[in-house]
């Protein structure tokens, strides 16, 4: 369940950034890096995302999230590159492994635990800013009064 | 959203469209908490390792073990993930071992905040060695280091011959597995080396050591393995 934990921090990050911000801002996209290695889950992060976004000001926003392979060094043989990926035919995702491909021996990570904030994309808009709802407040149905 | 009242909607025009670079690192928080965790520990001489494997696996039963074997002269102390009860607690205070619960109650990990907390409940100047019981689970904890100097994965025979093609990124990051209730093993018909085989074949220089809390076989030998580190 830490992507709804996850999630939450992505969107405090975001409003902490258009916060900073003079004027006002339309957020249309935000990117994350999810490293093969992460144990985060796409999917799920994007439901949540949507599901904590709905009805505030980032809700027309939308979470890219872009996988970055794994990559391991092994100090015996000096090999760099992809993983040795776990051969199993009941296996319906290809599991890495830290074992070097090349000679066997245990390699070492050195990419594919990312899980970062990479950028945000955004529209400056001129009129003030609209349906802004407090902090906590994800129904604002107040604000819609005519 | 068919009822939703009209709320005005800003088009924005291509070139009025920005990107930032953030680069901001979202487990950052708890990695730098981790890491000041360590650097505390470091400072008072004290080796801290972390329990982590499904509910049942075994983990309070083998860190009892443990607590008879290390606590004369260790400085032990046990911190005990669990999400509402105090029952491993009490396993662990009738040893007489100091022993702080930490309770998540709807969390599924423990997290270097929670441990940071904990090591203010405890008196760092007589301790020299704390085993850190992770909450059962086996995806959430390896992406929440706590700050320990190494991390163990504690698996049973009761789980399956299948436990760790299942859950390998557990095993990723782990610096012992202890494969426990290996006296259960005819009676499951799971092979003890294939096991072992698994764990090799994701990372070929864990230790991995065979256990049962029942019969005491392996616990001398991890902990060898944990003053050792």
């Amino acid at each position: 369940m830490h992507e709804f934990s996850l999630a939450t921090q992505i969107v405090e990050s975001v409003k902490e950034f258009t916060e900073s911000r003079p004027g006002n801002q339309e957020v249309l996209k935000v990117r994350l890096l999810v490293g093969e290695l992460a144990g985060i889950e796409a999917e799920q992060l994007r439901f949540c995302y949507n599901s904590i976004t709905r009805e505030t000001p980032l809700e027309r926003s939308r979470l890219e999230v872009i996988s970055v392979p794994a990559l391991v060094r092994c100090s015996r043989c000096l090999y760099r590159g992809v993983p040795r990926y776990l051969k199993d035919s009941r296996a319906w995702t290809k599991v890495p492994t830290l074992q070097c491909p090349k000679c066997g021996t245990p390699a070492e990570a050195t990419q594919g635990y990312e899980c970062e904030l990479k950028s945000v994309q955004f529209a400056e808009v001129s009129a003030p800013k609209l349906c802004h709802l407090p902090t906590g407040n994800h129904r604002g149905t107040s604000l819609n009064a005519p | 959203m068919t009822d939703a009242p009209a709320v005005p909607v800003i088009e924005a025009s291509p070139q009025e469209v920005y990107d930032i670079e953030l680069a901001h690192n979202l487990l950052d928080a708890n990695a730098r908490l981790a890491r000041d965790n360590r650097a505390l520990l470091d400072s008072h001489g004290i080796t801290a390792i972390d329990f982590m494997g499904a509910i049942g696996s075994g983990k309070t039963s083998l860190i009892a073990g443990l607590c008879e074997r290390l606590k004369s002269g260790s400085g032990l102390a046990v911190f005990n993930g669990d999400a509402t009860t105090s029952t491993d607690v009490e396993a662990i205070a009738e040893q007489g071992v100091p022993v702080v619960q930490i309770s998540t109650i709807k969390s599924c990990h423990l997290d270097a905040n929670l441990i940071r907390k904990a090591l203010g409940k405890i008196d760092l100047h007589q301790t020299g060695l704390i085993l850190i019981e992770n909450i059962g689970n086996l995806i959430c904890p390896p992406e929440f280091p706590l700050g320990s100097k190494a991390r163990v994965v504690v698996i049973s025979i009761t789980e399956g011959a299948y436990m760790v093609k299942k859950h390998p990124h557990m095993f990723l990051g782990a610096n012992i597995v202890v494969i426990n209730k290996i006296d259960l093993a005819a009676a499951m018909g799971v092979s003890v080396a294939e096991l072992v085989r698994d764990v090799h074949r994701l990372k070929p220089d864990i230790m991995v050591i065979p256990a049962s809390c029942k019969t005491g076989i392996g616990q001398d030998e991890l902990a060898a393995a944990l003053l050792d580190l």
